[in-house]
């Protein structure tokens, strides 16, 4: 059993950066809030694989036996991977690289703070439904991010709602980059996998060859079932053993479109030929669902008619 | 050629290793260049990088397989890195350049050749004797030519951390070169940072390593140094040569045996001729450096 690394402390002189507390910690790294010299808040992300290195006091990181230096190093490419994917990707829809550095003998990446919650938070707060509109809303603007990330050639792999920030404003952030791959590149990184059981393709428990962004587009489809559902569809690996997964479109039929429903079946196709091949496909899909008739007041119906006059 | 090597570089209580250390060698000449970086958080540890790293790249397009002329290889590859460290600051709009001291020697054809910059030391011990050395650019060491202070007294001076030449400063360089100098069987060719011989004297190093296999007591002279440095200590770092046969070594063939120095959490840093770098090599320093300097380009490229 690892022992549990200690985080930065707050006040901690990191750089040109002060580290102000600890945001997140997962197996591979603590996330931190922190600012630079200016005052702005930053978020900064240590690479810390909590099975491979050892802090108990200080700040330096040493690999807690010689053969984990080897992976330690080793796994440094995974976080290498991914600000090399995002330092090239300039989108409101996908989170910002400011600044990538090493110290304490570890390697970090600064990225842009944003304030908000994540869409798993917006997911577990909510009593009554999540409405068609606000699922659409969010989905739309992030495939955009997503339709950036695909052009530069990188795979998520990793789409979840844990994954998809929600700014104060509404519009979405996707994160966490950590299992991207440059995989539509012909020299493919063999690294072990990562996934999250529920919201993972099936071709990312198998067959590493037919990733693609399907595979992308099925995390999309996990996630707006997560977002009906308030809970993760059936794993893939299981579907694959047997599939118990209830369409979308049985569940909620009557509550959100039909066309919805229908998209987020299409996404969760066991065989990734099956599923919208590219996101553009999937974005065309949503767009062309037509919006539930909602029952339109007096003054709600007048302004539709006054803008579609005005043409806004 | 038949040689024995260790390398090692240790962080002593520096947070940052901003020494670096490396050797390379064609099937009949050997190149071991140290560098001791200087400064602020970043770029001290890049300023070595360069420099090592250059020494490295030219040595490989011109050890072809022995160097025309190994004192002007030396010269030209400190002016130009002199001069890359001062094209880097500009590139990422650096406040200050990057700076570096560096020491370099070349075996060739039965010869040493050696050249270095700031205060790391090239000793050359023959049967425990120390038969040359280098004179380092430094004001304490000023004060010893002009015998205000003895050479003893160097290591407790105030302004020991003072140097009047380095790689990357405002003025050009002051390079020294030495003659040519033949080298015998048994010899030892020790390169070191002020980490080191400032707490481990010359006459130390030769009681250790003169009558003993280097591969075993190199380890542990470099733990001893590192413990005396205390809390205060700097990174220290060697590569010793014994030349001739010792106790292994098949002779060497290519280029590609380059190590660079790891940082202090390794004990086990010793580099001998049997190792290949194999597929699942792990990243080395060079690589973390390349692909962080890599990411921190295409992040400014798009910036906007």
């Amino acid at each position: 059993m690892p022992a549990n690394n200690q985080a930065l402390p707050g006040g901690y002189a990191l750089l040109n950066y002060r580290i102000d507390r600890q945001i997140s910690r997962g197996g591979f790294s603590i996330v931190y809030r922190a600012f630079d010299e200016t005052g702005q808040p930053v978020a900064i992300k240590e690479y810390l694989p909590s099975s491979l290195v050892l802090r108990t006091e200080g700040d330096i990181v040493r690999a807690s036996s010689a053969e984990n230096l080897t992976s330690f190093r080793y796994g440094m490419k995974c976080f290498f991977e991914e600000g090399r994917a995002l330092a090239k990707i300039n989108h409101p829809n996908v989170v910002r690289v400011l600044n990538f550095f090493r110290a304490n003998e570890t390697v970090y990446m600064v990225m842009r703070y944003e304030r908000g919650r994540t869409l798993q938070q917006q997911i577990q707060m909510r009593q009554d439904q999540m409405s068609e509109r606000f699922v659409r809303h969010v989905f739309m603007q992030l495939l955009n991010g997503l339709r950036e990330v695909h052009t530069h050639k990188i795979l998520h792999l990793d789409i979840k709602p844990a994954n998809i920030y929600l700014r104060t404003d509404g519009s979405p952030v996707l994160l966490d980059f950590g299992a991207a791959r440059q995989t539509l590149t012909t020299n493919r990184p063999k690294l072990a996998p990562m996934y999250t059981p529920g919201f993972a393709a099936p071709e990312q428990y198998r067959d590493h060859d037919r990733l693609g962004p399907w595979t992308d587009v099925y995390g999309t489809g996990a996630s707006m079932f997560a977002c009906l559902a308030a809970f993760a569809p059936q794993a893939a690996d299981a579907r694959l053993q047997e599939d118990h997964l209830v369409s979308a479109k049985k569940i909620w039929s009557g509550q959100y479109s039909d066309n919805l429903l229908e998209v987020i079946d299409w996404c969760l196709r066991l065989d990734p030929l099956e599923r919208p091949q590219s996101v553009f496909a999937l974005q065309r899909a949503i767009r062309d669902i037509a919006p539930v008739k909602r029952k339109l007041t007096f003054f709600g119906n007048l302004k539709r008619v006054l803008f579609s006059e005005i043409g806004v | 050629m038949r040689f024995t090597i260790f390398q090692e570089s240790r962080k002593g209580a520096r947070e940052v290793n901003q020494d670096r250390i490396a050797y390379t060698y064609s099937r009949e000449t050997l190149l071991l260049v140290i560098a001791d970086g200087m400064g602020g958080h970043v770029g001290g540890e890049i300023a070595a990088q360069i420099a090592v790293r250059l020494f490295i790249e030219r040595f490989q397009q011109e050890a072809k397989p022995v160097l025309r002329n190994p004192l002007k290889f030396m010269q030209e590859t400190m002016l130009r890195a002199h001069a890359a460290l001062g094209s880097y600051a500009n590139q990422f709009s650096m406040l200050e350049t990057p700076r570096t001291t560096c020491v370099a020697v070349i075996v060739q054809g039965g010869h040493a050749y050696w050249s270095h910059v700031g205060d790391s030391r090239f000793y050359l011990l023959r049967q425990g004797k120390l038969i040359a050395t280098t004179k380092d650019h430094s004001k304490v060491q000023y004060l010893v030519d002009q015998g205000l202070i003895t050479p003893e007294e160097v290591v407790m001076h105030p302004d020991r951390n003072k140097i009047f030449s380095c790689l990357g400063g405002m003025a050009d360089p002051v390079i020294d070169l030495s003659r040519r100098t033949p080298i015998l069987n048994g010899d030892l060719l020790i390169l070191c940072t002020d980490g080191l011989w400032s707490v481990c004297p010359v006459r130390e190093m030769a009681a250790i390593l003169t009558s003993t296999p280097i591969l075993t007591t190199a380890p542990q002279m470099m733990r001893d140094a590192e413990a005396r440095s205390g809390p205060e200590g700097d990174n220290l770092s060697a590569v010793i040569v014994r030349w001739g046969s010792e106790t292994l070594a098949d002779e060497p063939t290519t280029t590609d045996n380059l190590e660079l120095g790891q940082f202090a959490t390794q004990v086990d840093a010793t580099v001998t001729l049997a190792e290949r770098s194999g597929d699942k090599r792990d990243l080395t320093d060079d690589e973390i450096e390349r692909a962080i300097a890599e990411i921190q380009a295409t992040i400014q490229k798009y910036r906007k």
